[in-house]
């Protein structure tokens, strides 16, 4: 089009033509300069790094997620791996403990066994699903911050299966030295724990702070997910 | 769960012509869904897939409130409780009703690669957006980003379709009013759940009202009642309720939908407003919930506000 005029009426439209599409192409690469400038600043410091605790969100998390990606297993035989992967991944005593919010101060021992047993049925179907959902394959530690020495934030990517981007998730851990376990994961803000906490609270709070009520339901709820898919 | 039925198509179907048909009682609807949708499932639903609208590491602004406030997603403040509840199930009845049957739909008849294409489209014509609360927060550098991924993507890119910027080292990030408001500090107030629209809190309300109002790509689209507005919000609706799929089926997993939800949106905007502020974020301790019954006091209730002081500040706006 540009060429067009430029050929018809040449004098003019030179001075005028020329320096508008000058300009354009300046304020371009000033914006594409500008955002690229953006880039080129380093990452806020972060505190501190634990690369301990890296390495082990690196090595146990993969592991976690390697064996949901895994289509040689069969669904029991995943079952199994998983809640051992788990074991080994994650704090279980002190997360359930955890999402029974101020409930964990008036749990009977009895309401604790049974609701220790329940939780963990009901967490690993659910989970398992969820990551399932996903389909990430490949989990890669991209830095970690100290909240305080035993409390770090280890920040991970999951790529790879089906998910089109990488996909931010950063793991809470806690211990010390090669010790280490996972007591929450955050998920694009979303803190797990904390939100299955306040899932937990509230349903007891509507029971009038019956926690029976709370271990029937994920009693019930366990059997849901499976039959789901 | 995925299966498509003859009927989900023909609901899609009708669903976009009706909002073809400008100014039809129908579009008053799909405007207030799409628009609820759009913001309210993106965000409270942060699980959705990670297509462009994953959080970005960013530069460090300058603190404008405290370095370290408490984290208001812990305490959920739902005075308006009863009507919220309400209003949630009705919302989920309408969803269960149109919005999921039509997003299974799409999700059965389309392959995740286009639907990729369809986000990134959809992604782009927010850039305007984004970019003018990068300004009024006082991010220049990300407004750079955020204009230069427009002019990029919208060419190079091809009407966005590509997100290329990305590959050129300029990734994606959100901005909205309701990010602005917590940027200079306005508290989110109470929870609220709008009818159809979904998850919000009295700051979040009035931010969407007004990114409603000024976005530029709605404001030279002619707003919703153009051919192009009115495709654009039926296609946002859908591709976002798609989108958020995985999410609803998580609220589905929970002994409380409804808390849950609460608590996700409120968790996933203070992430996204320390994303503008650079704070840190305040985290219960978990050890400070005792094992032992009788160890009473110390431990933070969930749901007062006199939460644990000892939580080390730490961590930095999630990358």
């Amino acid at each position: 089009m540009t060429t067009d005029t430029t050929m018809t009426t040449p004098e003019p439209t030179m001075s005028n033509a020329r320096p508008t599409r000058r300009f354009a192409q300046l304020a371009l690469v000033a914006l594409v300069g500008l955002g690229a400038l953006s880039q080129a600043r380093p990452a806020l410091a972060q505190s501190a790094r634990d690369p301990q605790a890296e390495q082990f969100v690196q090595t146990r998390a993969q592991k976690v997620i390697s064996v949901l990606a895994d289509k040689k297993q069969s669904v029991a035989q995943k079952k199994a791996t998983f809640h051992q992967a788990i074991d080994e991944l994650a704090d279980v005593q002190k997360i359930t403990n955890f999402v029974l919010g101020k409930y964990a101060r008036t749990i009977t021992p009895d309401q604790r066994a049974r609701f220790s047993a329940a939780f963990r049925t009901y967490a690993e179907g659910v989970y398992q699903n969820r990551i399932d959902d996903y389909h990430g394959e490949v989990l890669k530690v991209t830095g970690s911050v100290v909240r305080k020495p035993g409390d770090v934030i280890v920040n991970t990517t999951i790529s790879g299966g089906q998910v089109g981007q990488p996909l931010p998730v950063s793991w809470r851990v806690m211990g010390g030295g090669t010790s280490w376990k996972v007591v929450d994961v955050q998920f694009r803000g979303v803190w797990l724990a904390i939100t299955q906490q306040q899932d937990f609270v509230s349903t007891i709070d509507n029971a009038g702070g019956n926690i029976d009520v709370l271990i029937s339901q994920l009693q019930r709820d366990a059997q849901r997910p499976a039959a789901r898919k | 769960m995925r299966g498509v039925s003859a009927r989900d198509i023909v609901m899609k179907d009708r669903l976009v012509s009706a909002a073809g048909r400008t100014r039809s009682a129908v579009l008053a609807v799909a405007v207030l869904a799409a628009g609820g949708l759009a913001l309210g499932a993106s965000s409270a639903f942060a699980q959705a897939s990670s297509e462009a609208v994953a959080p970005q590491a960013t530069e460090a602004p300058p603190p404008v409130v405290d370095a370290v406030a408490a984290d208001e997603s812990q305490t959920a403040y739902d005075p308006l409780e009863g009507f919220n509840r309400g209003s949630y199930g009705l919302s989920m009845g309408l969803d269960h009703a149109v919005l999921r049957p039509v997003a299974h739909g799409y999700l059965a008849v389309t392959p995740a690669p286009v639907r990729r294409r369809v986000s990134s489209v959809v992604y782009n014509l927010g850039e305007p957006s984004t970019t003018l609360n990068d300004i009024l927060q006082g991010h220049p550098k990300r407004a750079g980003r955020s204009s230069a991924r427009f002019l990029i993507n919208s060419t190079i890119g091809v009407l966005g379709l590509w997100d290329v910027a990305s590959k050129m080292n300029l990734p994606a990030h959100d901005a909205d009013f309701g990010q602005t408001f917590g940027r200079y500090g306005v508290k989110p107030g109470p929870y609220l759940y709008v009818p159809v629209i979904g998850p919000s809190s009295f700051r979040e309300g009035v931010g969407r009202v007004l990114d409603f109002f000024t976005d530029p790509v709605g404001i030279v689209g002619g707003g919703y009642t153009t051919t192009f507005g009115a495709t654009r919000l039926v296609t946002q609706t859908v591709d976002t309720r798609a989108r958020a799929d995985t999410a609803f089926r998580a609220l589905d997993d929970a002994t409380d939908p409804y808390a849950t939800a609460r608590s996700a949106f409120g968790q996933y905007r203070e992430a996204f407003v320390r994303e503008a502020t650079g704070k840190a974020q305040v985290l219960p301790d978990f050890d400070d919930i005792p094992t032992d019954p009788a160890a009473v006091s110390s431990a933070p209730a969930p749901a007062s506000p006199d939460t644990s002081p000892k939580t080390a500040p730490a961590q930095s706006a999630p990358q």
